[in-house]
């Protein structure tokens, strides 16, 4: 039974250097999730405050309506599909790196759920601080900037990486475009080696300590967040 | 009270203030001059807050205009965020920034608005925060202070700016009854160094005191006005009779 395991253990990760496709596959998923999460902030951050200034004066009715339509697509289709479409649609006929593409797609999708985050972040922050700032001769725009934003940023820190660890998860379907990331890496490795188990349950235990440690760092910030606000 | 005639700080044409059908301030014409103290009493909902709040245009009024420093601030042409800068606000919830310290909370309007140094700012913080009794919470945060403390912080935060008129809205409404003295101890320093102030209160003590004039506002316009003595000694309109009865 041991005698098994070990077999098993050197045919799938050490013969042929094969733990490799493990290792570089987990190097591009992290990649992939740092990248698109930014993308994702820089998406979400400006899709809130658009929609934000809409709501609050009316204006940029375009811009508006484009994020809302945005938004539902994004929110409305699985991320495998939007990533298939961005890979074989759009860029269907020009050759473009796939990682590129994946962050991109990736990107795309996390920033819609990233602007709802935001905008219920800034929703949280009482009427009062906005015409505080007001009254005090700060326009709308210097308002937004230096009193709401700010303090709805620090409020939906951890809901923010909670969303960074489930994008993490999601990546795992870049396969479908062939982006070598971890998941593919196992099943790369299992192809070869024609063994199933010993792969992809590495594969599973990889993401699970990665989410638990992402967690422990949710909960800290947390803490942090809460002690300093002395309510 | 000024000797000299001069035209009003603020003078109210017309001001009318609608939400949706409901007709909230039906053409109040109404003039502050330079070192008034204004107190507004009525009952709940009759728009007082409304009118207060439609003086820097927090509340967009719907007819009339409001001549501020010889300028209709209600015409859309006028930067409103210039002339708010000359009208202080006291809000009933305080509304300090929590993220920021006590110093950060009067001085980032100044030098964000005014081009004032941090040096300039500060002194002048130091300065009027020693005047409200709270000089060494300069760098502590809103939340980590009482409710009087933070109102007084809020008092001094719109002083920060100088500016020619304070607005309060009920400013002690939200405190605990031990509360309410500090605050009205400063603002009672402030009329005495002739600070125009217009002042929603339910403090009629304190209307009486420190108030130049008291203002009845019921059913969408001032019903009576008059200097305080008067006013609560020999009330006229019958409404305003109904609500002393109530209140005194
Ligand atoms: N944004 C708004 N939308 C609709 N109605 C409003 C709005 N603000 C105020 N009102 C209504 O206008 C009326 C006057 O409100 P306002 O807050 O000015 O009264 P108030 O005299 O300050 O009352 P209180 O003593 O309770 O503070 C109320 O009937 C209120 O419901
Ligand atoms: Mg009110």
């Amino acid at each position: 039974m041991f005698e098994d395991f070990r077999q098993q253990f050197y045919l799938n990760f050490v013969s042929e250097d094969r733990w490799h496709y493990l290792a570089n596959g987990l190097l591009v998923t992290l990649k992939l999730t740092f990248f698109a999460v930014l993308l994702g902030l820089l998406i979400g951050f400006t899709i809130a405050f658009i929609r934000n200034v809409h709501d609050n004066t009316g204006k940029l009715k375009i811009l508006n309506f484009i994020c809302n339509l945005y938004l539902t697509v994004i929110r409305g289709t699985p991320v495998v599909v939007q990533l298939m479409i961005i890979y074989f649609v759009i860029f269907g006929s020009v050759r473009i790196d796939k990682a590129l593409t994946a962050i991109l797609a990736f990107g795309i999708n996390s920033g819609a759920y990233q602007a709802e985050i935001f905008r219920s972040g800034i929703q949280s922050i009482p009427r009062g601080q906005m015409e505080a700032g007001r009254s005090l001769g700060f326009s709308y725009f210097q308002t937004m900037t230096k009193i709401i934003m700010p303090q709805a940023l620090k409020n939906v820190i951890p809901t923010l990486l909670n969303e960074v660890i489930t994008l993490l998860k999601e990546t795992s379907v870049a396969g479908y475009i062939a982006l070598e990331d971890l998941t593919k890496g196992g099943d790369i490795i299992r192809s070869r080696t024609y063994s199933a188990f010993m792969p992809l349950i590495a594969v599973g235990l990889i993401y699970l300590v990665m989410v638990l440690i992402l967690e422990r760092f949710v909960k800290m910030i947390e803490r942090r967040l809460n002690k300093n606000d002395k309510r | 009270m000024t000797n000299v005639k001069e035209s009003p700080l603020i003078s109210v044409r017309n001001l009318e203030k609608h939400f949706g059908d409901m007709k909230v301030l039906k053409g109040i014409t109404v003039d502050i001059n330079k070192g008034d103290v204004v107190c507004v009493i009525g009952p709940s909902g009759s728009g007082k807050s409304t009118f207060l709040r439609c003086l820097n245009r927090l509340d967009e009024p719907t007819g009339g205009e409001i001549i501020f420093d010889g300028v209709n601030i209600c015409d859309p042409k006028t930067d409103i965020d210039l002339h708010r800068q000359k009208m202080g606000m006291v809000f009933q919830q305080f509304n300090l920034f929590p993220h920021m310290s006590i110093m950060k909370n009067l001085t980032i309007a100044p030098m964000t608005l005014q081009n004032k140094s941090k040096e300039e700012a500060e002194g002048y913080a130091y300065e009027l925060l020693e005047r409200v009794g709270l000089k060494n919470r300069a760098l502590d945060y809103p939340l980590q202070l009482s409710g009087g403390q933070q109102q007084r912080i809020a008092i001094v935060r719109a002083l920060c700016m100088k500016p020619e008129v304070m607005l309060f809205d009920e400013p002690t409404s939200a405190l605990d009854p031990e509360m309410v003295g500090e605050v009205l101890e400063v603002m009672k320093e402030l009329a005495q160094e002739h600070m125009t102030m217009v002042v929603v209160t339910h403090e009629m003590g304190f209307a009486r005191e420190v108030a130049s004039r008291v203002m009845f506002l019921d059913g969408g316009d001032f019903l009576e006005e008059n200097e305080p003595k008067e006013f609560f000694a020999n009330p006229k309109n019958d409404r305003l009779k109904e609500f002393l009865g109530k209140v005194l």
